[in-house]
């Protein structure tokens, strides 16, 4: 079978979850490879649900979140940069790729810059192949 | 906890979904999976016989819990907690999964989206098996209301909510009411006088006994949540007064466009291309002169001035076109011999009596001209000295297929309507968002235009988009009934979907004190806990996240169900189905 990359998402309702419905409602067209997930500020998202979503096998994990200064709860979202910033350190040094794990700004109006994300991100994650973290935890588990 | 029965429904949307999601496929797929009780599809579920066909299985089978895959949950979620609290379960025992603005409306690959649909719905599947009751909670309404904007929805809503004797701060920045409407002379399509028509309603808010009028002001940040809002303003003297409220009215109108941006009409070039609102006051002086001071022998009018037009708004301004009809009768009984043209690019006139407005105009002698939008706009150019005319208007005149030169002495632009330029500090005061061309954005598009997401917050008049008076009113009397409801009944329900403090895991770091925007969150001293104020808790789980001990609670948004989605999603793609 060839490979079709798997994109976990996580929305913020205000912004980035209604820009992707806009992208909907402008009958864009973007890549079929993205599961949204929604919270309510990009501040709730824990780096646990990230390296949950690779550990599940997801091949790349996105982020979007409102611009800055634009925060429905007003700073959510630079707390959710705070940790992302110590998390793709970490992710990194797990062996995830830079690229694979992305936080991105997009507001209820972009509909079309989410569309292009999604595309891109896409397109990144085919040149970079499969998660190669999946295998090594089934390796660790057969160990076990 | 109960055993979960999970009744799941697929709707089709009438083609909207089914027809780039095997509807019957993603329903016989899921329905394999644990806890599936029944699994459904069906044309419309959010049709009284969609939300009755719920209600029957929630009741015949015992269902515990729902989840439905359909639009976007932001347009009919709260449908479909209202048809599980009808049929006796709690409202957020329910999980919506968006297969179509998320899913069949962006995909063209019906094998692709129909695999999409499957992961979103047993994402939605795994969650909704950890999602727990929540009881509502009501607050009580503070009975005052703030209306930002002094314009004519601004003042209606405000008489309109003061008539039924409850308290009104109206605030405008500017140093008087009436807004756009009080610049106008005539309104259209009856050609009756805008100054008559305004001037009551001015002098009925200057002496209302419940409203409060501050000119020169403007809004500092707003606190609080629906029914219990504060805030502070300041006028220019930088004095300072502290609000309280219950609900809240945006009605901060619109500003004209700036037409020196196109530069084939040459505004501020030619000093006697003006704009719609110059020729407004123009005619307040009782007479239509040009820069030279004599009476101009030829005029033309161009609609779609930053409308309709890539560059500069996609979007109609919904009344130029009228307006400009409207002129033609002003222009007609001034200068009697006068030659006037019409440059359009589409005549819209959808109104109740526009069209015969239309009609009507048509007889006053007047020359239409179109041009294409989206080919060349005309182009206005100085007239040579032996040319009988100021300027000269060079265009590609659609219908007759011809490029021609129209004489002219005064050009009046038909300028689009745009959003205010200080919109974003009064959107983040208040909590609403904007769409892409600056408009407030209304909680739903067609069944709720005049709330928004944040409860509380009404928008009405311009700020939502270009509209005409009669639009304007309607909304600034829709908005004020419906805080007068919430007044009459005296308290309103409030977000439950809060955190909460787990006492026995807090260590009592109070990172989760310093990370809430809000201040909900304190520490008690004696029980060595962090505790939440739920009401003045938002739900944005900021805390959560941040909490080292995993002893918050962000309810609705818990570790678990978030997981659980996450499992749900990915489990059919390792599978390789």
């Amino acid at each position: 079978m060839s490979y079709s990359p798997t994109i976990v998402a996580f929305l913020c309702n205000w912004c980035a979850y209604t820009g992707a419905d806009l992208a909907g409602t402008s009958r864009l067209r973007y890549a079929p490879n993205i599961r949204i997930i929604k919270v309510m500020c990009s501040g709730r998202i824990e780096p646990t649900f990230v390296l949950k979503a690779f550990k599940e096998g997801a091949d790349g994990v996105l982020i979007c979140g409102c611009h800055p200064g634009d925060c429905h709860y007003h700073e959510g979202n630079y707390k959710c940069l705070r940790r992302f910033k110590l998390l793709h350190k970490f992710t990194q040094q797990m062996g995830i790729e830079k690229d694979r794990l992305q936080l991105e700004w997009i507001s209820a109006s972009e509909g079309k810059q989410f569309a292009e994300l999604v595309n891109s991100m896409t397109k990144t994650l085919l040149l970079l192949g499969p998660i190669k973290l999946k295998s090594k935890l089934e390796v660790e588990h057969l160990k076990q | 906890m109960e055993e979960p029965r999970i009744g799941v429904y697929i709707c089709w949307c009438g083609t909207n979904i089914a027809k780039m999601v095997d509807v019957e496929a993603v329903a016989a797929e899921v329905s394999k999976l644990p806890h599936v009780a029944i699994s459904k599809t069906y044309k419309y579920m959010c049709s009284d016989p969609g939300q009755e066909l719920v209600i029957k299985d929630i009741r015949g089978h015992r269902l515990n819990r729902v989840v439905v895959a359909a639009c976007s949950p932001r347009i009919h979620e709260l449908t479909f907690r209202k048809a599980c609290e009808k049929a006796g379960i709690n409202p957020y025992l329910f999980e919506m999964a968006n297969i179509r603005e998320q899913d069949s409306w962006v995909h063209t690959d019906r094998t692709e989206a129909t695999k999409k649909a499957i992961d979103l719905v047993v994402a939605a599947i795994r969650r909704v098996q950890y999602h727990e009751p929540l009881e509502k909670r009501s607050v009580n309404v503070d009975p005052s209301t703030l209306i930002i904007g002094g314009g004519i929805s601004g003042m209606i809503a405000a008489l309109e909510i003061a008539n039924a004797g409850k308290k009104v701060y109206l605030i405008e920045k500017a140093d008087r009411l009436g807004g756009q409407v009080a610049k106008f002379n005539l309104t259209f399509p009856h050609l009756s006088s805008a100054k008559q028509m305004i001037q009551p309603i001015l002098q009925r808010v200057e002496n209302h006994p419940e409203i409060e009028v501050f000119l020169n002001t403007e809004i500092k940040d707003v606190t609080g949540y629906i029914g219990n809002f504060k805030t502070i303003i300041q006028n220019d003297n930088e004095e300072q007064t502290e609000l309280k409220f219950g609900n809240i009215i945006a009605a901060v109108g619109l500003k004209p466009f700036d037409p020196s941006k196109i530069e084939e009409y040459g505004y501020g070039k030619f000093p006697d291309v003006i704009t719609s609102m110059e020729f407004e006051d123009m005619l307040g002086t009782g007479k239509i002169l040009t820069k030279y001071g004599k009476e101009p022998r030829n005029v033309a009018i161009i609609h779609c001035v930053g409308s309709r037009n890539k560059i500069y708004h996609e979007y109609c301004s919904r009344t130029c076109c009228m307006a400009a009809l409207k002129f033609v009768h002003q222009i007609r009984a001034s200068l009697p011999s006068a030659n006037i043209y019409e440059v359009y690019a589409d005549m819209r006139a959808y109104g109740k009596g526009h069209e015969e407005f239309y009609a009507l105009t048509t007889h006053k002698q007047i020359i239409f001209l179109m041009f294409d939008q989206q080919d060349k706009l005309p182009v206005i150019r100085q007239a040579d000295r032996t040319d009988d005319c100021n300027m000269i208007i060079e265009m590609n005149e659609k219908l007759s297929g011809e490029s021609i030169e129209v004489p002219v002495d005064m050009v009046i632009l038909m300028v689009n309507m745009e959003a205010q330029d200080n919109v974003k500090e009064v959107v983040r005061a208040i909590g609403v968002s904007l769409c892409g061309n600056q408009f407030f954005i209304e909680k739903h598009p067609k069944l709720d235009p005049v709330a928004t997401t944040t409860g509380g917050v009404y928008i009405v008049g311009t700020c939502q988009g270009p509209k005409d008076i009669p639009d304007s009113v309607c909304q600034a009397r829709a908005a004020a009934a419906r805080i007068l409801a919430t007044i009459a009944y005296g308290s309103v329900q409030v977000e439950v979907t809060t955190a909460n403090v787990n006492e026995k895991l807090c260590c009592g770091c109070q990172t989760c004190v310093k990370v809430c925007p809000y201040s909900a969150i304190s520490y008690n001293e004696i029980k060595k806990s962090s505790e939440v104020n739920e009401v003045l808790c938002k739900g944005c789980g900021t805390c959560g996240s941040a909490c080292p001990a995993g002893a918050i609670n962000s309810k609705h948004f818990t570790d678990r169900q978030i997981m659980s989605e996450i499992e749900g999603i990915m489990s059919m793609s390792l599978k390789g189905v």
